[in-house]
């Protein structure tokens, strides 16, 4: 018996955009948004995609949906490879892929009922007799805990928690294997984001559903996840499971983004790692390892040598860094900026 | 800078092209070809085959249509079949009738419109404002062949000031002459431009008069005078492009209805009785000439507009 | 249970909430409505000639006189209401059935599809549309049907064109890459996601394009190319008109007038309308509406 094959697997995946000049549209340069990206889900699993925006991971979300074309790299979805399909063989495999996206309003055709928009899907691939009709929309919208007496809304009409739970409903629709979730609760109120952020838990529980959870800082995701990815400038550049991700992490830049999350915890309560500058262009990213201009690491070899993405010794934590390791005390006060 | 002119011919020259292939083909889509447009639906075998020689119609059609766009390139469009005159003598003798026509209504448009934009800008939403804002809708509403009628019927007919049907003299041979006859159609199609500059020159002058550089001036002291004179109308050139620009097919149609209304000699009629009399030749040459002069006029306009407002990128 | 509202009646209210909208949506319902009705409730018919009352002045028997025929003016008007209105929804109809689809595709998938769509559209725009217009029925002769199609062919490009910035703004937004990321078809997407999101400035420029389209086919009678006589038609009426303009000054009043507060009447409408959409819609960044004047 082999082992089930996970969720989503993508390896080496890239996604370079051209820029282009003048009157015969030369390429002037590459775009690298997505640099040679690799993991994978297993069924049931969260998976959170983390980094500052402009990182390209909401592009690894399209890339991985097949929204726009891999310039290199493998896409597998059950361990199928579906990065060559073109669009009429790849449509069965959409049912079992779906997301979720950041603007709940932006999401949802404002032209359309709720009853609609979930039903949208089973229309397309020509199942909603087959899957129960409007007592399957129904169904769907009591899952995200929604009334009945939505159906005939317009999303206008709808708050902004509410129109997210119609668009889980609307991905959950097709019985999907794996929802991307391309940061879902940014766009709401606080005390709205726990709530949905539970109902993915409970969906996730119930439906035995993969998550790609993206996400632009780490506080949001402690909870949902399993495991932790964190991207920079188109790298994944630390990967770890979650308990050791958060309490060990080993790459200056998960460090970094760690020390700006309010967590309580003796030691390092109230210290914030400030980082120097802004992300680089992408268009013309730093040589050898992309962060080291920022990071309070960096030696004469970092401006050289791109480190390579390895299992780092003692945890299992992946990261790609010349000098990971755990985060020392006398590095702190140089790098950290005491707050008041 | 001239990148982007290199771009824009590069958009228009396909176009235009096409444009003038559409024009040539024409003649093969009349009843009876090119040979039944030249002779008649009635011809002799003897005519047709006369004809079809003369006219190198036996000849492969990108060849006889690359002939033709030769010629008509070097200025000759061929023979008029009404009077046997070259097409492009007859053209070049209307034109400077509806340049002068196109001239004197631009004249009359501005020295209506501009006020009025000016007036309605400086107290925006005010009852004036209003007035003349109904000016324009007014001004752009009314179909230019009814204007036409109207002034005639009241400037012609009732009070005889002025005659029905103009004729063309030229202007520096008899001013007074040349005003009387081009008055009424100059301002027939003068309110139009009149109306197009008073809502969007007014709309542009709103737009500047707020910007930061006329708070700093009028701060300076400056008379209102030179604030608006100096400093808005000058930024409002880039606007005024653009209006001349957004005008110019509306404008070209309005010419070639207003000749109509006052039986004025200029290129608009001579297309219109080419028409009437099936004269191909002449309709293929005069449709082409006012394509070439809409083209180069637009192109210009785009350059122009290039040329004033540096923040257009060229690249 | 409350009762939500269709987008477009929500619109339609807000659009008659306007003073200046409603008079001229009630203008353009009761001349529709004469134009329909005309027959049951107007004694003459239009083709009727009478050469005794050739030009005779207003009276009780002619309202607004009589023309060179002795055919009853005000008759005349209402039926040319008929040519009028016909010749809008024709002419509309092509230009949106051609237009809109063009606009569609060539958005949609960009490339060499919308280079090659596009420059095709210019060249309808590389002449005034009253210029194409005559050229065209230079061609295929003078008819209703050939006013009409000419009318139709000059507006393509608005729609194209307009629908094109629809399609490029709307591609880009969440709820269409949804339906991409569900396996939606290239056509699911065209016709059922981004065309009915596309209906503010479509119908937008219906409106304009009603307008243009029947002060183009006046302007084309004017001219003596339109819709040849006998069929009643404004321009048609404005060029006899103006062979009598000593004898009878009376006969081109009326059809200008009318054609005049047609014009006005859709304009205003078209332009309130397209301040109301675009208020509801917010950032989408409509383009703006298009139409030569005469």
């Amino acid at each position: 018996m082999t082992a089930t094959p996970p969720a989503l697997e993508v390896s080496g995946l890239k996604k370079h955009f051209p820029v282009q000049k003048g009157l015969l549209k030369r390429t002037v340069a590459q775009v690298k948004a997505v640099d040679g990206v690799s993991f994978a889900i297993q069924p049931g699993e969260t998976l959170c995609l983390v980094g500052e925006s402009g990182c390209g991971k909401s592009t690894v979300a399209k890339v991985a949906l097949r929204l726009i074309e891999p310039t290199a790299g493998s896409i597998k979805l059950d361990g199928v490879e579906v990065s060559q399909l073109d669009a009429e063989a790849m449509r069965p495999f959409r049912k079992r892929i779906q997301i979720v996206f950041q603007d709940p309003y932006a999401s949802l055709n404002p032209i359309r009922t709720v009853e609609a928009i979930v039903a949208e899907p089973l229309h397309i691939h020509g199942v909603f007799d087959a899957m129960g009709g409007n007592a399957r929309v129904g169904w769907l919208l009591d899952l995200v805990g929604l009334s009945r007496t939505m159906t005939g809304r317009y999303p206008r009409e709808l708050s902004g928690g509410q129109r997210q739970r119609v668009g889980i409903a609307r991905a959950l629709a097709l019985e999907p294997r794996l929802l991307i979730l391309d940061e879902p609760v940014a766009a709401l109120d606080v005390s709205i984001q726990a709530q949905v952020v539970n109902l993915l838990m409970d969906l996730q529980v119930e439906l035995g559903l993969a998550y790609l959870f993206i996400a632009h800082d780490l506080s949001v995701v402690r909870h949902i996840s399993d495991r932790v990815a964190v991207m920079y400038l188109g790298r994944i550049v630390e990967e770890g499971t979650r308990d050791q991700l958060y309490a060990r992490p080993v790459h200056p830049y998960t460090q970094s983004l760690l020390s700006a999350v309010p967590v309580p915890e003796p030691g390092n309560a109230g210290r914030r790692i400030v980082l120097e500058g802004d992300i680089p262009n992408p268009a013309d990213p730093p040589g050898g390892c992309a962060f080291h201009p920022r990071c309070y690491r960096a030696t004469e070899r970092c401006t050289r040598e791109a480190p390579a993405f390895a299992a780092y010794p003692g945890l299992d934590t992946r990261v790609a860094c010349h000098h990971a390791g755990p985060l020392t005390a006398d590095e702190l006060p140089a790098a950290a900026e005491v707050l008041t | 800078m001239s990148g982007y002119i290199l771009r824009r011919l590069a958009q228009l020259l396909p176009v235009t092209l096409l444009a003038s292939l559409a024009i040539w083909a024409m003649i093969y889509a009349v009843p009876g070809g090119p040979v039944g447009a030249m002779v008649g639906e009635n011809a002799t075998p003897e005519q047709i085959r006369a004809v079809t020689e003369r006219l190198g119609l036996d000849r492969p059609v990108l060849v006889q249509y690359g002939a033709w766009l030769g010629k008509a390139l070097k200025g000759d469009l061929g023979l008029s079949l009404q009077n046997r005159q070259p097409v492009m003598e007859l053209i070049l003798e209307r034109v400077p009738a509806t340049v002068q026509l196109g001239i004197a209504a631009i004249l009359i448009g501005l020295l209506i419109g501009v006020p009025i934009a000016i007036l309605s800008a400086l107290h925006p939403r005010s009852r004036l404002d209003r007035l003349l804002s109904g000016w324009s809708a007014l001004a752009l509403g009314v179909p230019t062949f009814w204007l036409g009628i109207l002034l005639i019927l009241l400037f012609a007919v009732e009070l005889r000031w002025l005659p029905s049907a103009s004729t063309y003299v030229a202007f520096w041979e008899s001013p007074t002459k040349a005003i009387s006859n081009l008055l009424l159609p100059a301002t027939t199609l003068g309110v139009y431009v009149s109306g197009i500059f008073a809502r969007f020159l007014r709309a542009s002058l709103i737009g500047e008069l707020h910007a930061d550089y006329v708070r700093t001036a009028r701060a300076k002291g400056l008379p209102e005078r030179d604030v608006i004179g100096r400093h808005v109308l000058r930024n409002a050139l880039l606007p005024f492009i653009t209006i001349v620009g957004l005008m110019l097919a509306s404008f070209i149609g309005g010419a070639l209805v207003t000749e109509a209304v006052f039986t004025y000699p200029g290129l608009g009629r001579l297309l219109i009785q080419a028409i009437s009399t099936r004269d191909y030749p002449l309709i293929q040459g005069a449709i082409l000439f006012i394509l070439v002069i809409y083209v180069v006029i637009n192109l210009l306009v785009d350059v122009a507009y290039a040329w004033v407002d540096p923040r257009i990128e060229y690249g | 249970m409350s009762a939500s509202q269709r987008p477009a009646l929500v619109a339609a209210r807000r659009v008659l909430a306007q003073k200046s909208a409603f008079m001229a949506a009630v203008f353009l319902l009761g001349m529709a409505l004469i134009a329909f009705l005309a027959p049951w409730i107007l004694p003459g018919d239009p083709l009727t000639q009478n050469l005794r009352h050739a030009l005779e002045p207003p009276s009780a028997a002619f309202w607004f006189g009589a023309d060179e025929l002795g055919r009853d003016i005000l008759t005349r008007v209402v039926y040319g209401a008929r040519t009028s209105l016909v010749t809008a929804l024709g002419a509309v109809a092509i230009a949106g059935l051609i237009g809109v689809p063009i606009g569609l595709v060539a958005g949609f998938y960009g490339g060499w599809r919308d280079a090659v769509l596009m420059r095709l559209v210019d060249v309808i725009l590389a002449l005034p549309g009253i210029l194409f217009a005559m050229a065209l029925i230079a061609v295929i002769g003078r008819s209703q049907m050939a006013a009409l199609v000419a009318v139709g062919i000059t507006g393509i490009p608005s729609f194209a064109r307009i629908t094109r910035a629809q399609v490029l703004s709307l591609r880009r937004r969440d709820f269409v890459i949804a339906v991409d990321a569900m396996g939606g078809s290239a056509s699911h997407l065209m016709f059922r996601t981004i065309l009915p999101n596309s209906w503010s400035p479509i119908l937008v420029q219906i409106v304009i394009l009603a307008a243009v389209a029947i002060l183009l086919e006046a302007a084309l009678a004017f001219l003596g190319v339109g819709i040849p006589p006998p069929t009643p038609s404004w321009g048609e009426m404005l060029r006899t008109g103006k062979s009598y303009l000593y004898e009878a000054p009376y006969y081109a009043i009326l059809p200008g007038l009318v054609l005049t507060l047609t014009i006005l009447a859709l304009d205003t409408l078209g332009r309130t309308l397209a301040t109301v959409l675009e208020d509801r819609q917010g950032s989408t960044g409509e383009p703006e509406p298009e139409g030569q004047r005469l």
